[in-house]
């Protein structure tokens, strides 16, 4: 125990001591990224927007574009581009395209099949296809990474200056580089969303966009809900706190009822979290299916929710959202035109409101990968290499205390090195306020932030109705008791008359 | 006709025009087909945007969303065409319907005489217009059979006012189920009063009463009810005739239509789907409770989600997506129809105020929230066809907006046919009963469709699912009009009966003289 605990100490001390990225203020790099096809229904489908997600976590200005759109001269205004090619049985026959790329000066890279003549002739390039199997890929200080492959575009020979990762192959003998570069070009055969091409490809990326910044590897707790079970997130950063993992919260935004007990709550398990070493990044809402897309007012709706966090000590560093949101204006501009810093997730359900084909930078951009998907990351020294992009390793809270065991269980299986989210300079701006943090310190209106937690009891009365404005209550009760009076003295008469009544009809016609 | 017969004026239902005879039906079927046919047919189409629901009801009968930007007409515009699927159809199963019948029948003539790759939704309109017609012909056939030519006309042009209103017909042009609904309530309510007048054949009417009534029920999960007080209150249908095989049919259709009442309840607690389950509690439970946590304790929910509390899955951002597992594991788990059927039970000064927040959009026919035209109109977004318009305009603007208002229109109209049934019981007249029979059941049914409304989502949506009871109120009321101006509001000549004409006047040989006298004599004014 007593050794975890120096070594916990150690990481702690190593993390603190690290210099945070610094974040050039230089217009961030430009990239053209175009397309043959987005391979929907295909084992290469999600290739193009994992690209995007990586690309941004350079944190490159990325445009979009179908090679079928392509118009002549456009590729002059970039200095990179990236050109995707999924489809094995056409080439390319956009004209523009072709006559532009053959002066093309700047940076290029292919991906996938049908690599074009010139850059065959500068690679001496020999691609082929190889039908499918497994593979193995050793990259960086990964290697005997499995891949389970088909129609898989592959590197038969180069005699490029550069070659990235090794790929070997199950049923031969064969063996080949994962990707090449030579001079301007640079060949990476294989992307498929969902395996480790994609760690391959950032490998490739980092040389291909120099980037001096030293790569981190955060925790992001995600789906952290006002209703999830509060007690639960408060042992889960207590744990973790214990462990020394600092980690970083994505809370779900509320736009309404704010003034809640339940509310409350919510803010006062976050002071917690925040106390336990924890930063807070707020969430993306969700997106309802587009039957009303009319509403103009993310803008108010997140300043208030972020005035609200830092009304009560919270101080949100960044956003977390789903990649398709730095490609669409209205969620760009208005909802996370705030914040300087993100975690861009894969994309579940895209729904976008005014899509865009230039993308929102970051200068502070995290590519995000499930615990799940580091369980194939295999690599021969104990610890977990240094990823070679600044990356988050996501988790969703547990449900309960076995999840928080089996979560702590699979960090420590990994031995991975996590940075503390308030060492990089992040800043959040809302209309009020401004958060800032570098070095570890977190300040508020250039007031340093102090986060220690003094429990505050969170009391349920609260009255949830507004109680009616009556006028003349005193008047309606005297005359509510003065009709009273008079319908039981109505009553009354009525019933005596109806008695003298009876018994004069019975005296009159019932004698016998 | 006879020179000298003293009473053909005042009976004599038809004007004859161009030697064509108009009876007040046929003059309140024809009002109501050129307004309709005007409004639907001519440009600028009137029709309704599609709220998100449409979907459901499309991919199932074959059909998809065509245009690129259909997502920015959702609630603005109404689109007239659709695509049919030329491949196989995996949605075949999505919700179950009877509204399904009337979309493949327009399908197929659409495929027959317009396009084989897409759908154009006149068809169906044209489809429902002539049932719809039809409809309001049997009524008002049914109402003015024996009263004079004026006051027929009267009352046909009364119908042509109320049911040829666009805010009705508007749904004839949308996939929204109401227009199934509207059509089927106008048949049950015809045929029903037609048994009652003797007027048509009681079998024929009988079919047509149970066949309505069984698309009616099926048409929506909220009609399950529906099925079930039809069927109850129809049980005195049994003897308005003496011949078995009668007896025999009618109790076998009154079974059928229970049955069919259960069918689609049970339907309901499967489909009941995630949008009107959250509704259901934060647009419900939640919303006009004083302490939503102790609420959500009472159904064993984590109390946080009082957070939820006046939420609707209508914002377009919100905590969370309503789908979500934390929701379905957590939340939509915990609770279900039944439980907050239970729950208003025992909190009857909360259902008073949800039933009152009800109230206010009871007597909404067409819902501002949904668009009337298409984009090509030019019109703005969600802009609302005036045409023919002015029931449901007045309708909105004069009736009360209190639950209390429902119960005394309810009290009011059933003193009126009170001493009528009362006398039919007395004489034993099972024909006689069941025009009360008929009020009874329409305002139950009525009342349903709010009930199931807010049990079932709340106040979200409101207006549109309360369509129902605005229906039932508009026939209930028309046909109470209708026994006023038959009586005669603005004066006290006392109309000849049937009893009293000339046998040998050839133009009614049909209607009795002695059936439904009695039952009159209940109306007062």
């Amino acid at each position: 125990m007593k050794l975890k605990g120096m070594v916990s100490l150690l990481l702690l001390m190593t993390l603190l001591l690290l210099p945070a990225p610094a974040h050039s203020a230089a217009a961030p790099q430009r990239v053209l990224l175009l397309y043959d096809s987005l391979a929907k229904g295909t084992a290469l489908a999600g290739n193009v927007a994992e690209l995007q997600r990586l690309l941004a976590a350079y944190s490159t200005k990325v445009t979009l574009s179908s090679l079928d759109k392509y118009e002549k001269g456009v590729l002059n205004s970039y200095s990179k581009v990236i050109t995707v090619i999924n489809r094995s049985d056409l080439s390319i026959t956009n004209e523009a395209y072709l006559k532009d790329i053959a002066d093309y000066p700047g940076q290029l890279m292919y991906v996938g099949y049908n690599t074009p003549g010139p850059m065959k002739q500068a690679l001496r390039l020999t691609a082929a296809v190889w039908p499918g199997g497994s593979a193995k890929l050793s990259i960086g200080g990964f290697s005997g990474i499995d891949l389970k492959v088909e129609e898989m575009p592959y590197i038969a020979a180069s005699q490029a200056v550069r070659t990235y990762g090794r790929l070997s192959f199950q049923e031969s003998s064969l063996e080949a580089p994962y990707a090449v570069s030579s001079g301007q070009y640079t060949y990476a055969p294989y992307l498929r969303q969902g395996d480790s091409s994609v760690m391959a490809m950032a490998y490739v990326l980092k040389d291909w966009l120099p980037s001096s910044a030293v790569p981190h590897t955060y925790l992001v707790l995600r789906e952290i809900y006002p209703f999830s079970d509060l007690d639960l997130l408060e042992k889960v950063a207590d744990r973790l706190y214990q462990e020394g993992i600092p980690f970083i919260a994505s809370v779900q935004p509320v736009f309404g009822n704010t003034d809640f007990p339940a509310m409350e709550r919510y803010l006062e398990a976050l002071k917690i979290v925040q106390s336990r070493n924890g930063t807070i990044l707020v969430n993306a809402p969700a997106v309802r299916p587009p039957i009303n897309s009319n509403d103009y007012t993310l803008h108010d709706k997140m300043n208030a929710f972020l005035n609200v966090l830092i009304k009560n000590g919270l101080a949100p560093l960044g956003a977390g959202a789903e990649s398709y949101w730095s490609y669409d204006k209205e969620y760009a501009e208005r909802g996370l035109g705030f914040f300087d810093s993100a975690v861009l997730y894969p994309d579940e359900e895209v729904r976008y409101m005014d899509q865009t084909n230039v993308s929102k930078t970051f200068a502070s951009s995290l590519y995000s990968l499930t615990t799940e998907s580091l369980q194939g990351l295999s690599h021969t020294s104990h610890a977990m290499p240094q990823l070679p992009v600044n990356t988050a390793i996501t988790a969703e809270l547990p449900e309960d205390e076995a999840g928080i065991n089996k979560l702590l269980q699979t960090l420590e299986q990994q031995w991975i090195t996590f940075a503390d989210y308030k060492q990089g300079a992040h800043k959040t701006v809302t209309e009020e306020n401004t958060v800032v943090s570098a070095d570890g310190v977190v300040s508020v209106n250039g007031v340093p932030l102090n986060v220690d937690y003094v429990p505050e009891a969170v009391s349920s009365d609260y009255q949830y109705k507004e109680e009616q404005i009556r006028s003349f209550t005193k008047l309606f009760s005297v005359q509510n008791k003065f009709f009273i009076v008079v319908i039981i003295a109505a009553l009354l008469l009525f019933g005596g008359l109806m008695t003298i009544g009876y018994r004069l009809y019975r005296k009159k016609y019932l004698k016998s | 006709m006879i020179d000298n017969n003293i009473v053909k004026t005042t009976l004599r239902q038809h004007m004859v025009l161009t030697g064509l005879r108009v009876s007040p039906a046929l003059l309140a079927a024809f009002g109501v087909l050129l307004v309709t046919v005007i409004a639907l047919f001519t440009a600028p189409y009137v029709g309704m945007a599609d709220n998100g629901d449409f979907f459901r009801i499309i991919y199932s009968n074959g059909l998809y969303f065509n245009l690129p930007d259909y997502d920015s007409r959702y609630f603005g515009y109404f689109v007239k065409q659709f695509g049919i699927y030329q491949y196989y159809n995996e949605n075949s199963s999505m919700l179950v319907s009877s509204q399904s019948l009337f979309i493949k029948l327009s399908l197929v003539i659409n495929k027959l005489v317009f396009s084989k790759e897409v759908f154009d939704i006149r068809f169906q309109a044209g489809i429902y217009t002539i049932l719809y017609v039809t409809g309001v012909y049997l009524l008002i056939e049914a109402v003015t059979c024996k009263m004079s030519r004026t006051r027929g006309m009267i009352v046909a042009a009364l119908a042509v006012f109320i049911f040829g209103d666009t805010g009705y017909t508007a749904y004839f042009n949308s996939f929204f189920s109401e227009s199934v609904v509207m059509i089927m309530m106008l048949f049950v309510f015809a045929s029903w009063l037609l048994l009652y007048r003797k007027k048509y054949n009681d079998y024929a009417m009988l079919a047509l009463f149970v066949v309505s009534t069984l698309i009616l029920t099926t048409s929506k999960q909220q009609n399950a009810p529906v099925g079930m007080v039809i069927s109850v209150l129809a049980i005195p249908l049994i003897g308005i005739r003496k011949d078995r095989i009668f007896r025999y049919l009618t109790a076998a259709s009154i079974g059928l239509m229970m049955i069919s009442g259960i069918a689609t309840y049970l339907n309901i607690s499967k489909e009941f789907v995630n949008i009107n389950q959250y509704h259901a509690m934060t647009r419900g439970v939640l919303l006009e409770s004083e302490n939503p946590e102790t609420e959500l304790q009472s159904f064993g929910i984590n109390e946080q989600y009082a957070i939820l509390k006046g939420n609707t899955y209508y914002d377009q951002y919100g905590t969370v997506d309503v789908k979500a597992g934390i929701l379905e594991k957590n939340f939509y788990s915990h609770y279900g129809f039944i439980s907050i059927l239970k729950y208003y039970m025992t909190h009857p000064d909360q259902m008073g105020s949800i039933l009152n927040t009800a109230a206010k959009s009871a007597y909404t026919i067409k819902p501002a929230a949904m668009g009337n035209y298409e984009k090509s109109a030019g019109k703005e977004f969600r802009a609302q066809s005036r045409f023919f318009t002015g029931y449901s305009l007045l309708k909105e603007k004069l009736a009360p907006r209190t639950f209390g208002f429902i119960l005394l229109w309810m009290a009011v109209v059933t003193g009126i046919y009170m001493p009528s049934f009362a006398a039919a019981v007395k004489q034993r007249d099972f024909r006689s009963m069941q025009r009360s029979m008929l009020v009874l059941a329409t305002m139950l049914v009525g009342l349903s469709g709010i009930f199931v409304s807010i049990i079932g989502a709340g106040d979200a949506d409101i207006a549109k699912h309360e369509f129902l009871f605005t229906q039932s109120f508009d026939l209930v009321t028309f046909l109470t009009l209708s026994s006023v101006i038959s009586r005669g509001l603005f004066t006290r000549r006392k109309l000849p009966t049937a009893a009293q004409a000339t046998p040998a006047d050839t133009a009614l040989p049909t209607i009795p003289t002695t059936d439904y006298a009695g039952p009159e004599k209940g109306v007062s004014v």
